[in-house]
This record gives structure tokens, C-alpha cells and sequence, in this order.
């Protein structure tokens, strides 16, 4: 029994070189039939040779069963490589079960939290401030962004290690502190979201009807009840119109475009 | 005109950046991204950065989730700052919606089309797998090979309208400015009016039922401090413009201030959710530790309901 399990432990510069072709590699294959699998292969390859050693059947067996589908967040797919290569070199082939329901367990959870942290609040916050300092012509806010992905790049770096060391305990760890960090994150996304449809949808009426002798100046009146109604109206209106059925952001897009045109044209509202 | 090595640099970045976005995600592949670097090199950093600003307002709340294709915002700021700084009488804000949001809906196709060709380079592993002796290099490469379509996909398109296109873009513009006017109106609110569009995207996928109070705080705390700096402004240039004497300088709402509010406010919210007690630890063991602790401190639980 003993014989069949591997005895190599992974080093450093193993880590290093995972580290590497997760952050330069991991995306390059994505394609639609399996999307991320050729990539998580390509980041564990070299380490899966030092485990099973080169042309052995258990080499080709395992290069098979992560050739198959994968798709997860490019922020913690190497906490889930950690785990995996946690089994592999302590059990071999044997665990390739257990590895194979522990890729396709935590693959959808992580691509969710991924999703909704790195995909949506960061961009959210830091985009809205670098858009903002943009908006005048200042690109300090997008040297922040910058400065913040590379801090990123090395908290990506660091859990490869750190998944390793804890194993799956280290989710069921994680879930309460990420959960409420999302959460709070989120406090922070709705509140930027609310600053910047009171600063960067910049449109007005321009209609003035002429009532008998007395013209009627509706945005002097609007701003009077709350400045910046207008653009509050306009986010809502799309909000409610991306709830119907079939609507999607690129179509939603289309449709204000053209309303814009239309009412911009004949002149009811305009840029301020 | 936009000179050759000006092509030459932008299709470069369109090819790299969504690479960027792949790997390292150093946030230059945003629209934001793209255009303090097509300001750079079109040598007008101001509009690059407020057509990236607006661009990335719009397409805040898109994300890739689950790894579909994306309106590619980044490509079209590209284009619309190239010719918005090299085209006569094409502003910034009928760029946006003439060139940046057209492009930027087309550019899915491209981007679906390259995420088929790497199916070719996945079914190619997989043979060299099944063959007795692996060629582990050439698994590796075919891996990389993934870089060459999703590079493609953007860098041949910006080439060919950066070194094709300006002849019609000049000719939209004209019209814009002649028999048009009413349309290239229409299109520059629509340029003020589009990052509306983000802003109701992203509350799709945020928790707006749960955070309302936040949304209803941000907006009206910075609607008010913008009516007040903006007002101040322009009483300023008022005042400046009577009396020379008058040099103080108002500068405009600065947002990374009210940043600071929401971040405070963040911060006590995570403050407020407890972490590592019954209620906030994963469905297994929730029910038994919850049974225990409700044996515990009974008194303290009914104490809170009341």
C-alpha cells in the first residue's frame, strides 16, 4: 500500500511556480466547452510530474481528471489548488475522488464570493473613484486602482501556502469572516452607487413651457422639492426596466441611448 | 490625423489589455485604464480620462459572472478617444455614444468568437494526453496558445478602424454638426446621461432591499454638498470676476470625502455583525450549537426580544 503513494513534498519554489502560472496563465485557455480546465492543469502540471513521476499511468489519470470542467473566480482558484495538492501528495491517485468532489464543491461557492467581491464591490469602489478624479481630468483616482490590484496580486499570491497548510477546515473558517466582509463591502458599494447618481449623471430639463404669458422653468421648480431628481428618475426608470423579462445590460444600454437621442434632440432635457 | 505609431501603440494596448484582465488584473484593462493610456498616447490626457470615466460608470455594475461575455467597454473607449482628440467637431460626450457604445456592443461577437477558438486548443490537450508518450511541453504551449485568439479579438479590430475609420468618422461628424445637429444633440446627452445605466445594473446585483438606508444616505448627503461647492463655485468666479482683489480658489466636491463617509459607515457595519457565534456559522453544526447556547444564556435571548 505504502509503496503506491507518492513521497515527494512540495517546496517553495514550487509554490512560486504555481503562483506564476495562476496569475499569468490560469485564463488564457478559458474556452466554452470547459472553460477554466486546461488552465488549472497547465498551473498544477509540473508538480503533478513530481508526484507521479513522468509517464506513469497515475500521471495520465489525473492529467485526465483535471482536463475536466472548471470554472471558479481568477482570485481563489489557488485556494482550491492548495487543497488539491494537499490530497494528491499525501494520498496519490487514491485521492482522486476526493479531489475530484472537492474541485467541483468549491468551485461554484468561490466563484460566487469571487464574483461579487472582485468582479462587482471592488470595481464598484474604486472605479467610481477613479471615474469621479477622471471625470475632471485627474488620473490620480486610476493610480489608486492600480496600486490596490497589486495589493491584490499579493493576497492571490499568499493563499496558494495558506490553503495548503489548513486544508478544507480553512473554508468553513473563512465563511463567516468573508461573508461578513462582503456584506459590509456591499454597505459601502450601495452608498457609493447613491453619490454617484447625485454627482455623475449630469442631465437637466431644458424644457420651458410657455403657459398663457408665464413660462414655467420645471428644473428651477424640481430642485426646489430635491436637487438632482432627474438623474435619481432616470437610474430608477432602468432599474425597473432591467427587471422585465429578457432585458439584458447590453440592451438596456441600447434603449436609453436611443431614448436620450430622442428627448435630447427635441430639446425636453439636456447635458448640464 | 492619427499618426502611425499611434496606431501602432493603441492596438498594441488592445491586444494586451484584455490579456491583462485574464491574468494579473492591474485594473489598465478598465475603461478607466483605457483611457488614461489612449490619452497618453493621443497626447490629450483630459478627454481620454473623462471618456474612460464615463465609460467605466456605465459598465460598473457588469461584472463577468460565470464567465460570460461582457459589453467591451475598454475597446470602445479606445476608439472614441482616438478620434474624439484627431476628429474635427467630435466631442467627448458624442464620442461616447457614437463610437464607444456601438463598438463596445459589437465587441461581444468577438469576444464570444475567441472563446470558441479555445475549444480547438482543449480538444488538442486532450489528445496529446491520450497519447502513450506525453509531450508535456506541448500540453503547456497549447495552454498559451489560449493568449493568441483573445488577443486577436480585440487588437485586429482596433487596428482596422484606427487605420481605416477616419475617414468616416470625419464624415459623421460633419453631418453631427450640419443637417444632424439635432442627432448629435441628442447624442451628447446621451453621453451625459449613460452611466444611469450602470449605476441601476449594479443595484440589480447589490442588496438594495437590505441597504436602502445607505442608498437614500449617499445620495442626499452628497446631492446637498454638491449643490453647496457647486454653488460656491460659481459664486466665486462671480466675485473674482468684480473684484481683482478676490483670489481664493473653491475647488469642487472632492469624492473620495464622502468615500470616507461610506467607508466609516462600512466599518461599523462589519462591526455590528458577530463573527464566530451560533448564528453566523455554517449549516452543519448551526443547529446543535444553537440548541446549546439556547440552553446557556436563555435568559439573555428573551431579554433581547423584549
Amino acid at each position: 500500500m505504502t509503496n503506491s503513494k507518492p513521497k515527494y513534498k512540495l517546496t517553495d519554489k514550487d509554490f512560486n511556480q504555481i503562483n506564476r502560472r495562476s496569475l499569468f496563465g490560469f485564463q488564457l485557455g478559458w474556452n466554452y466547452e470547459r472553460m477554466q480546465n486546461s488552465g488549472y492543469l497547465y498551473t498544477i502540471l509540473p508538480q503533478l510530474r513530481k508526484i507521479y513521476g513522468d509517464d506513469s499511468p497515475e500521471l495520465k489519470e489525473m492529467m485526465k481528471t483535471h482536463m475536466q470542467f472548471f470554472n471558479t473566480s481568477n482570485f481563489f482558484n489557488t485556494i482550491i489548488t492548495g487543497i488539491d495538492l494537499a490530497v494528491e501528495e499525501n494520498e496519490g491517485i487514491e485521492g482522486k475522488d476526493t479531489v475530484e468532489s472537492m474541485k467541483v464543491g468549491l468551485m461554484g461557492p468561490f466563484a460566487a464570493i469571487g464574483d461579487s467581491i472582485f468582479a462587482s464591490l471592488i470595481p464598484t469602489i474604486f472605479g467610481a473613484l477613479a471615474a469621479s478624479m477622471a471625470h475632471e481630468g485627474n488620473p490620480v483616482g486610476a493610480i489608486i486602482w492600480v496600486v490596490a490590484c497589486l495589493l491584490i496580486c499579493v493576497f492571490r499570491w499568499k493563499q496558494l501556502h495558506f490553503a495548503y497548510d489548513k486544508g478544507v477546515s480553512l473554508v468553513t473558517d473563512m465563511r463567516d469572516r468573508l461573508n461578513a466582509l462582503t456584506d459590509s463591502a456591499t454597505v459601502l458599494g450601495v452608498f457609493m452607487v447613491g453619490a454617484l447618481v447625485a454627482t455623475m449623471v449630469n442631465i437637466k430639463f431644458a424644457w420651458v413651457p410657455q403657459i398663457g404669458k408665464v413660462s414655467m422653468n420645471i428644473q428651477n421648480n424640481l430642485d426646489m422639492i430635491i436637487p438632482k431628481l432627474l438623474p435619481a428618475a432616470v437610474v430608477g426608470f432602468v432599474y425597473w426596466l432591467l427587471g422585465k423579462k429578457g432585458m439584458t445590460s447590453t440592451k438596456a444600454i441600447l434603449i436609453v441611448l436611443v431614448l436620450c437621442v430622442v428627448l435630447g434632440g427635441i430639446g425636453v432635457i439636456a447635458k448640464i | 490625423m492619427i499618426a502611425w505609431w499611434q496606431i501602432l501603440l493603441l492596438t498594441l494596448y488592445a491586444g494586451l489589455e484584455i490579456l491583462d484582465e485574464l491574468q494579473i488584473y492591474s485594473s489598465l484593462n478598465t475603461p478607466v485604464g483605457a483611457g488614461l493610456i489612449a490619452g497618453l498616447i493621443m497626447g490629450d490626457l483630459p478627454t481620454g480620462l473623462f471618456i474612460g470615466a464615463s465609460m467605466q460608470l456605465m459598465v460598473l455594475g457588469v461584472g463577468t459572472f460565470g464567465g460570460a461575455s461582457r459589453i467591451d467597454a475598454t475597446t470602445g473607449t479606445v476608439l472614441a478617444t482616438a478620434f474624439s482628440t484627431t476628429v474635427k467637431g467630435m466631442s467627448p460626450q458624442a464620442a461616447i455614444s457614437s463610437i464607444a457604445v456601438p463598438v463596445a456592443a459589437i465587441m461581444v461577437e468577438l469576444d464570444v468568437l475567441a472563446r470558441f477558438a479555445n475549444t480547438y486548443f482543449s480538444h488538442r490537450i486532450d489528445h496529446l494526453i491520450e497519447q502513450d508518450k506525453i509531450n508535456y511541453k506541448a500540453v503547456e504551449r497549447n495552454v498559451l496558445y489560449g493568449a493568441i485568439p483573445w488577443s486577436l479579438s480585440r487588437a485586429i479590430p482596433v487596428f482596422i478602424a484606427l487605420a481605416f475609420g477616419q475617414g468616416l468618422v470625419q464624415t459623421i461628424a460633419n453631418a453631427l454638426n450640419g443637417d444632424l445637429l439635432w442627432l448629435g444633440q441628442g447624442l451628447t446627452v446621451a453621453g451625459a446621461a449613460l452611466p444611469a445605466v450602470g449605476f441601476a445594473i449594479l443595484l440589480r446585483y447589490l442588496p438594495v432591499k437590505k441597504h436602502v438606508a445607505y442608498l437614500i444616505l449617499g445620495f442626499t448627503i452628497t446631492t446637498l454638498f454638491s449643490v453647496l461647492f457647486t454653488s460656491i463655485q460659481s459664486l466665486g468666479a462671480g466675485v473674482a470676476a468684480v473684484n481683482k482683489n478676490f483670489t481664493a480658489i473653491f475647488n469642487g466636491l472632492p469624492m473620495l470625502a464622502i468615500a470616507m463617509i461610506g467607508f466609516a459607515l462600512a466599518i461599523l457595519h462589519y462591526k455590528n455583525i458577530p463573527i464566530g457565534k451560533p448564528a453566523g456559522k455554517n449549516a452543519e453544526d448551526q443547529s446543535e450549537k444553537i440548541s446549546s447556547s439556547a440552553d446557556n444564556d436563555e435568559g439573555e435571548i428573551t431579554d433581547d426580544e423584549l
